[in-house]
């Protein structure tokens, strides 16, 4: 049963925040930093919209989806950019869910991390912007609708990290935007072409129009849509615009960017190219998933050896979620109802689990104004709340039994092992080249373990540092937000099925669908 | 088989408290502690007392094994439309195996809880302590009561995450407590942070191979409940069995790094820079033989699998071959070492090599009831006796305040219970005939050797049990024998005397003995023992599940073949069981009791033995092997790769594409210079251009 949206919730979701980002702007100047709980209330707002819809997805077994669909753009001709669609479903709902918490509570935080900084109107208009963006590119349906959020998500933060970054700032923030740019084009490509091929923008009219056209057109329009997301969600080897941005983005920041932002790559593969181009899905010469597959695996693995090299607290965030995006990736890529869930809940987890240990990072930057873990040490008992969220943090990332993490990555490599062992369909045979590379990549998963328990070991056990000798713990305002997000990860790692029912539905209708109907 | 259906009601209750109230309880100790420090501790003990009374209440139904098993579920994950997976149950699961695990677990971590008061006294810490303690009891019994294996994960890494925490409970890491709190001597020493992330990573290793092997069979049966698969092994399409013969080695993975078996063994010497009373009970007593109780668990599985296909069975000899050679290897290790509580962690991991091969002989015979019943047995009486020589250990190391060897001596007229409890739990160690229960589950597993028809483990094993004696007798003589210390002295001059350890200490360990020695004298009755007991009830309960006749795998009647007669091979136990006896004692009797010839003197005289010496003392040198060969390697290809691949060459490729468009662009720029000629001979160029190509155009 799939719903017309009358009450416009998710319109209201996309627009109510970036409405307010003038009222930040105006009412900023006199407000100062205390413009955050404005950010929050609005926020909040969009989050508990969107947590109806996911509370009637897991209440309700029959309510599929809610959709809105609103003429934009005059027709030129016969050319048609189609309505502008917005679509609540079990794979958009807890992804845009997600971002809305992750905005909310982050807007707390930021009131007290960015409490001594300039023009703060501007940081949170930008801010409201940036979270409108990211909820709408989630949303929407229309090709080319997408394409003007996904920019919308990439212009605020490039001015939240030239404008409030560290370090040499605006050269980061040049080099994100020319990353994403230059990835925004090749999407802009692959849009445009399928637009004109398929002659539609809605995601759910293009494996229609794609019917009879060559397996070699199709695939090199999904190759050009898939440099653009995989830019954004920095796949191997093109991620190296993030641990820069990472690093110097302002703390609140880097903790959307990485775990909300760059996982919407992974989330638009699963919204366009599996809805969009069945054929390359199970594509079998070439085998186009198997290659996708052994890309994630480099890019888990790179990403996990990187991150055991970081001294940068939060460059070493940044590259653990390089590799969590390849676990994302890997997931995806096992043509499986399985591992596509457990990409899903990648997103989840690593959503939280990151958000908490870039907060906990910007706590310990604020508390000892350092990045180097060598000038931290022996902060456990006197940070005992940050220390416990920075180990379950590393926990959820590693796949740990009662965080959500661990559903999370038991699917992923589950599904790979049953594409690998029983093929999909008549489509996909089993092959062994994708059970040696799951099997690598389940032995590879060891390098999070590695890279987390030292970092814990490094910052929270021995003897406290020069700088950590009076070390007290941190703000509450600024651990309230680390810990709903820690406790949010538990709840849904006892029980995952709150996010896990509706998506499982949607996706394995999605699956079924890949199956042409002879 | 019969049909099984599940039970729902009161009666399985308990196993579902046994574990909840622990659980619970953790959550309590940091609310407890806001009211009062002493409300914390005893409430946390109490909610372990609540534990252990729930577990006793299951112990009735090992004596009806007709209505076993028993199991409840409710549902937990149900999602639409996955084709393996979509619906996991949370579930328990009682048979004799989860009901005496479950026992086992809950009497001893009380016994330990009540230690804890004494030992853990003024720490100030305690609410951590406290709180993971009580994790660690609910996830360990939730490992063994679980009904489906991903449930048993959750158990499984909730306690390697407790034995995380706790090893590394003294986090700082200080100089000033190598003597106390370090583990190891130079090149070899790690402080307790160390440890604990080596304990965790290294069994994080085997878990992923675990869940590799899991993996693959959730594939092919679609279920991971052990009932389920009991069922399902059964009607597999014989052509892709082959496949669940790495995938069942696989999985022993998990069970080979959680009960520190070769070659993931050396995290567990390590795990010693714990408090005493966390390596009595996770590194001794329990959480080490989760291992040994998922192999128990998938037993039959892998069993009844083999009946199929018969190629499963070298999952067996796997199994059997890494147990033996762990006993062996262990065993050595723990001749050489200098600290008490590392003698004892070695020779666990000996212990559990027994357990692990007698597991492993069982499932390669008809008679697989000897074998199985001999691992477990010989899990349950191993518990109690290491829990006991760790306690006393602990007494020991608070007396003296050091963990070497060498700074104890001669204190067994100060210590004369801790003494007594030390030495009769080490007889039951060593093996000592009649009145000890390491005697008989001991014996019992080199008779299923023989009777599986495997000469050479048997060998190994017998051999091993002098290597026990030794180690053991070497222990204590250095411990409580011979003269007193230069650090006992300089105590002592200092005006601290050595004294016994509080009652709140030692009446444990004292319970303790008693049950190893009331396990002992209960093993004599010829019919009715208790390991003869045992052995009927696992026979009852298992052939339920296996049914003989239909056991037709070529291998294993060719083993049996190969067996010898049951009379024969009791006789032979025993003869060259107190043969190995009586040498291994006999020779550490000399060397450190009677001290005939000095040991130190003797090993500096001979360059071999002097050699033979070094190489036990570095372990063999597989820990050093490990460091060299994965962990310092793959910290410096990571630094290096960050060098040279990302720095130097995938990010400085950006740049150098950056770089040579801005410089073309400047270059390019310089032709823009708003001089008029310039302009015009530009003009004309253009146009003598375009003219070319229009002709070029319509000639082709």
């Amino acid at each position: 049963m799939i719903l017309e949206d009358n009450s416009f919730i998710l319109l209201q979701t996309i627009l109510i925040p970036a409405a307010f980002s003038v009222v930040a702007l105006v009412a900023g100047k006199r407000l100062k930093e205390k413009t955050g709980w404005v950010s929050f209330i609005v926020l909040l707002y969009s989050s508990i919209l969107l947590g109806y819809v996911q509370l009637k997805l897991f209440l309700e077994p029959s309510f599929e989806a809610l959709e809105a669909s609103y003429t934009w753009l005059p027709d030129i001709g016969a050319f048609s950019l189609g309505n502008f669609t917005l679509r609540a479903d079990g794979l958009s709902t807890p992804v845009a869910l997600i971002i809305t918490i992750l905005c909310t509570v982050i807007s707390i935080y930021s009131i007290k991390y960015m409490e001594h900084e300039h023009s703060l109107e501007r940081y949170f208009a930008l801010y409201l912007i940036y979270a409108a963006g990211m909820i709408g590119t989630v949303l929407v349906t229309n090709l080319a609708a997408f394409f003007v959020f996904f920019e919308l998500m990439l212009i605020p933060s490039w001015a939240l990290i030239g404008v409030w970054g560290t370090g040499l700032k605006e050269r980061v923030a040049f080099k994100y935007f020319m990353f994403t740019e230059a990835g925004a084009l090749s999407l802009l490509a692959g849009i445009v072409a399928t637009g004109f091929i398929a002659n539609t923008f809605n995601i759910f009219e293009i494996s229609q129009g794609m019917e009879g056209i060559a397996l070699g057109t199709q695939l090199a329009i999904v190759v050009a849509i898939l440099l653009g997301l995989f830019v954004k969600m920095a796949i191997f080897p093109l991620h190296t615009w993030l641990p820069d941005a990472h690093a110097e983005a302002p703390t609140p920041i880097s903790a959307l960017l990485s775990p909300a932002m760059i996982g919407i790559g992974g989330y638009a593969l699963i919204r366009i190219v599996y809805t969009g181009f069945p054929a390359v899905i199970t594509a079998q010469t070439p085998q186009f998933m198997l290659i996708l597959s052994f890309l994630a695996l480099i890019t888990m693995v790179y990403g996990g050896y990187m991150a055991l090299a970081q001294d940068d607290i939060k460059r070493l965030l940044a590259y653990s979620s390089i590799s969590q995006m390849g676990y994302m990736l890997f997931g995806i890529a096992s043509v499986s109802t399985i591992g596509v869930l457990g990409a899903v809940l990648l997103y989840v987890s690593h959503g939280l689990a990151k958000a908490v240990l870039f907060m906990v990072s910007g706590v310990l930057i604020h508390e000892f104004k350092t990045r180097s873990i060598k000038e931290l040490g022996g902060l456990g008992p006197k940070m005992p709340y940050t220390a416990v969220a920075t180990l379950m943090g590393f926990l959820g990332l590693m796949g740990f039994p009662f965080i959500i993490g661990f559903w999370a990555e038991l699917y992923i490599f589950t599904g790979s092992m049953y594409t690998a062992l029983q093929g999909f369909s008549y489509l996909i045979e089993p092959n062994t080249i994708r059970i040696l590379i799951t099997s690598l990549a389940i032995i590879g998963s060891i390098l999070t373990a590695g890279y987390g328990l030292w970092t814990v070991r490094r910052v929270f056990y021995g003897q406290p540092t020069e700088k950590t000798m009076y070390a007290k713990e941190g703000s509450a305002i600024m651990l309230a937000p680390i810990i709903v997000l820690a406790a949010l990860a538990l709840i849904l790692g006892i029980y995952p099925g709150l996010v896990a029912t509706g998506a499982s539905k949607y996706i394995s209708e999605l699956l079924s669908s890949l199956i042409p109907i002879l | 088989m019969e049909p099984i259906t599940p039970i729902i009601g009161i009666e399985t209750l308990p196993a579902w408290l046994c574990w909840l109230f622990p659980l619970v309880g953790a959550l309590f100790s940091p609310i407890l502690a806001k009211i009062h420090p002493k409300v914390r501790d005893y409430g946390a003990v109490f909610f372990s007392f609540l534990s252990f009374l729930m577990a006793a209440m299951l112990i009735p139904l090992l004596f009806n094994i007709e209505l076993l098993p028993k199991w409840e579920i409710l549902p937990w994950i149900d999602l639409e439309g996955l084709p393996v997976l979509s619906k996991i149950e949370m579930g328990v699961l009682i048979d004799p195996l989860s009901i005496i695990m479950a026992n086992v677990i809950a009497f001893i971590s009380l016994l330990i809880m009540i230690y804890s008061l004494g030992y853990m006294k003024g720490d100030p810490s305690l609410t951590r302590y406290w709180f993971f303690m009580n994790f660690f009891i609910g996830s360990m019994i939730l490992l063994v009561m679980s009904e489906n294996l991903i449930l048993t994960l959750f158990g499984w890494e909730g306690v390697g995450l407790c034995s995380y925490a706790l090893i590394g409970f003294w986090y700082k890491d200080s100089k000033k407590d190598y003597i106390e709190r370090w583990v190891g001597e130079p090149p070899e020493a790690y402080p307790p942070s160390h440890c604990g992330m080596k304990a965790f990573i290294t069994t994080r290793i085997g878990d992923l191979s675990l869940l590799l092997g899991a993996l693959i069979i959730v594939a092919f049966t679609g279920t991971l409940s052990y009932i389920g698969l009991l069922e399902e092994v059964q009607h597999l399409p014989h052509e892709s069995m082959w496949i669940l013969v790495p995938a069942a080695i696989f999985f022993f993975g998990g069970p080979i790094g959680k009960s520190a078996q070769l070659p993931l063994m050396e995290w567990l010497p390590d795990a010693m820079s714990g408090p005493t009373t966390v390596s009595a009970l996770i590194h001794a007593a329990t959480m080490v033989n989760a291992g040994v109780y998922l192999v128990g668990r998938i037993f039959p599985i892998i069993y009844v699998g083999s009946t199929v296909y018969p190629e499963m069975i070298s999952f067996f000899y796997v199994i059997a071959w890494i147990g033996v050679l762990t006993a062996f290897v262990a065993g050595t290790q723990a001749m050489a070492s200098n600290e008490i509580k590392k003698v004892l962690a070695y020779s666990t991991v000996s212990q559990l090599g027994y357990m692990m091969l007698a597991l492993g002989v069982a499932g390669t015979t008809l008679e697989f009831a000897l074998g199985y019943t001999a691992g477990v047995f010989h899990l349950m009486s191993h518990a109690v006796f290491k829990a006991a020589l760790f306690l006393t250990a602990g007494a020991v190391i608070h007396a003296v305040e050091s963990r070497f060897l060498h700074h104890m001596g001669g204190i067994r007229k100060e210590m004369p219970i801790t003494f007594w409890c030390m030495s009769l739990t080490a007889f039951s160690l060593m093996g000592v005939p009649i009145l000890f229960s390491g005697f008989w589950s001991k014996d019992m597993i080199l008779e299923s050797t023989l009777l599986a028809g495997q000469p050479l483990i048997f060998i190994l094993a017998a051999v091993t049990v002098a290597i026990t004696c030794f180690y053991s007798v070497r222990m204590i003589a250095l411990t409580f024998l011979g003269k007193k210390s230069d650090r006992i002295h300089e105590m002592e001059d200092g005006g601290h005397h050595v004294h016994e350890a509080p009652k709140v200490m030692w009446i444990p360990y004292a319970i303790l003995a008693a049950v190893t020695l009331a396990f002992g004298i209960g093993s004599i009755f010829p019919y009715n023992g208790i390991g003869i007991w045992l052995e009927h009830t696992f026979e009852g309960y298992l052939s339920k599940f296996i049914e003989i006749e239909h056991h037709l795998s070529p291998v294993s009647i060719s083993a049996t073949e190969a067996a010898l007669p049951q009379e024969l091979a009791v006789l032979m136990t025993i003869v060259s069981s107190l043969t190995m006896l009586l040498v291994g004692t006999w020779i550490a009797y000399r060397l450190y009791v009677k001290r005939t010839v000095d040991p130190e003197k003797l090993v500096g005289s001979r360059s071999a033995l002097k050699s033979m010496w070094t190489f036990l003392f570095r372990r063999w040198y597989i820990n050093a092997f490990f460091y060299k060969v994965f962990i310092y390697p793959t910290i410096s290809i990571s630094r290096w790769a960050l060098k040279h691949i990302e720095e130097s060459g995938i990010d400085k490729f950006n740049y150098v594409v950056a770089d040579a468009v801005k410089s073309f662009c400047s270059r390019f720029r310089r032709t823009h210079t708003g001089v008029l000629n310039y302009n015009v001979i530009g003009m004309i160029l253009g146009f003598i251009l375009l003219i070319i190509l229009m002709f070029v155009a319509l000639v082709w």
